[in-house]
């Protein structure tokens, strides 16, 4: 099984690297958002902004990253899917796929931030550490509700609506605790928050793991 | 008759609430003074919005299980009947703020709490009209009301313990049962509880009911 989940790994990220302009037009749209944070806050800005700033921007461009991730999938692949492998293959592909390519854009939109807003992270270890985690859980929750929203035909508010609410937990665990890591982080006093985080994203991919079955049956 | 005896008792039990909620004997507590009586109906809405939500839930694990759409049709109604408790708990729990803490909105852990169930169930029914096919969407929704359910049990179960909050019982506060409910508030507070879920469970079931009358009608005549 995991043999083949590296497949679907390996397969999305080769359609990827074929049709490079929605991968930067994505680094693209982190590039844009971050300039118009930027516009808009002239003045010095503070940790917490530089942080509010940074998950926002970089769940919009999560979301939309994501949601492609099904979207792009022509019809008929589906139709092969179904007859090769197991739908929690595809999803645990995905949800791999769609990890690293988060954790991708989050490092570029911490270069982006750091270079247009100031580079006032302080424990840059810890806060590299919160984005891998945050990625994690991310990705599951997103690859899951791109997979809802591919079957339900185009209404494009739809991903955003599903999927933030979901996200509301952990955007709000790892956002409080990565100012920490802007200010200054201790890891004593930050280990259960961690672990918080750890276990958010746990507990979203066994969620999406055990669902998706269901949701593929069609 | 005695299938109805539990309706019977939702309607007395409110009843009682609203009366011996107004009427009834509350400790002096400074700050709260008498808005205190809304813990009668505030609380117990919350308490009765979160047993409606699970039992949609059970309902939506039950559809993917056996795929009867009665299943789905309860699920559905069950959180919509949910979803309004959870705004009568909003717009009360929005009033005793304003008079407690001195704004209709704060932010605090449960409050956000109480926006995440808002917005994860306001999806899940925007979730259901995007669909067409029916059992397609029973199931997509079924699967959706699953995973929210698990989220809103995160953020209003587990993160106000994490955070600190204007609310009784965490955030270093003592809980609410030793801080401000002595015995004669408790004889109001779990009857309450019982009559807003009956209520809600009364509502959920007419609707219930008109709906199947509906589709047979249509299958009748079409």
């Amino acid at each position: 099984m995991f043999k083949e989940v590296l497949e679907v790994f390996k397969l999305n990220y080769k359609l990827e690297w074929r049709k490079r302009q929605s991968f930067l037009s994505v680094l693209l749209y982190v590039l844009t958002c971050t300039y118009l944070a930027f516009l808009v806050n002239n003045q010095k800005i503070t940790p917490e902004t530089w942080n509010a700033l940074y998950w926002i921007i970089l769940i919009f461009a999560a979301i939309q990253a994501a949601f492609r991730s099904f979207q792009n999938e022509a019809d008929r692949r589906f139709l092969l899917y179904f007859g090769m492998i197991k739908p929690r293959v595809l999803m645990l592909g995905k949800t791999l796929y769609n990890f690293f390519y988060l954790f991708v854009i989050g490092l570029f939109s911490l270069l982006v931030f750091s270079f247009l807003l100031g580079n006032v992270v302080n424990d840059i270890g810890a806060f590299i550490l919160l984005l891998f985690v945050a990625s994690a859980g991310f990705s599951a929750i997103l690859t899951f509700v791109a997979g809802i929203a591919a079957k339900t035909g185009d209404n494009p508010a739809l991903p955003a609506i599903l999927s933030i609410p979901l996200l509301y937990p952990q955007i709000l665990a790892v956002s409080r605790t990565s100012v920490r890591a802007i200010t200054g982080f201790s890891w004593e006093v930050n280990a259960p928050m961690l672990l918080v985080l750890f276990l958010l994203s746990l507990v979203s991919l066994l969620l999406s793991y055990l669902l998706f079955a269901y949701l593929w049956r069609d | 008759m005695i299938k109805h005896w539990w309706k019977a008792l939702g309607v007395v039990l409110v009843l009682y609430t609203i009366i011996f909620g107004f009427l009834g004997e509350v400790p002096r507590q400074p700050i709260l003074n008498e808005t205190i009586r809304n813990t009668y109906f505030h609380v117990t809405m919350w308490f009765g919005m979160i047993i409606l939500m699970v039992a949609s839930l059970v309902y939506s694990i039950k559809y993917l299980r056996t795929e009867e759409s009665r299943s789905d049709l309860k699920a559905k109604e069950l959180a919509i009947s949910g979803f309004f408790l959870a705004s009568l708990g909003l717009v009360t729990g929005s009033i005793w703020a304003r008079f407690t803490w001195g704004a209709f909105w704060v932010n605090d852990a449960k409050l956000n709490g109480t926006a995440v169930t808002i917005l994860i169930y306001l999806a899940y029914f925007v979730l259901r009209g995007s669909v067409d096919d029916p059992q397609k969407k029973a199931r997509i929704a079924a699967v959706y009301n699953i995973f929210a359910f698990v989220m809103m049990f995160v953020f209003i179960g587990i993160l106000p313990r994490m955070t600190d909050s204007l609310h009784p019982g965490n955030g270093g506060n003592p809980a609410f049962g030793a801080y401000d409910m002595d015995n004669k508030m408790r004889m109001v507070f779990y009857p309450a509880v019982v009559g807003w879920t009956l209520i809600a469970v009364w509502i959920t079931d007419i609707k219930i009911r008109f709906h199947r009358l509906q589709k047979n009608n249509n299958e009748k005549y079409s």
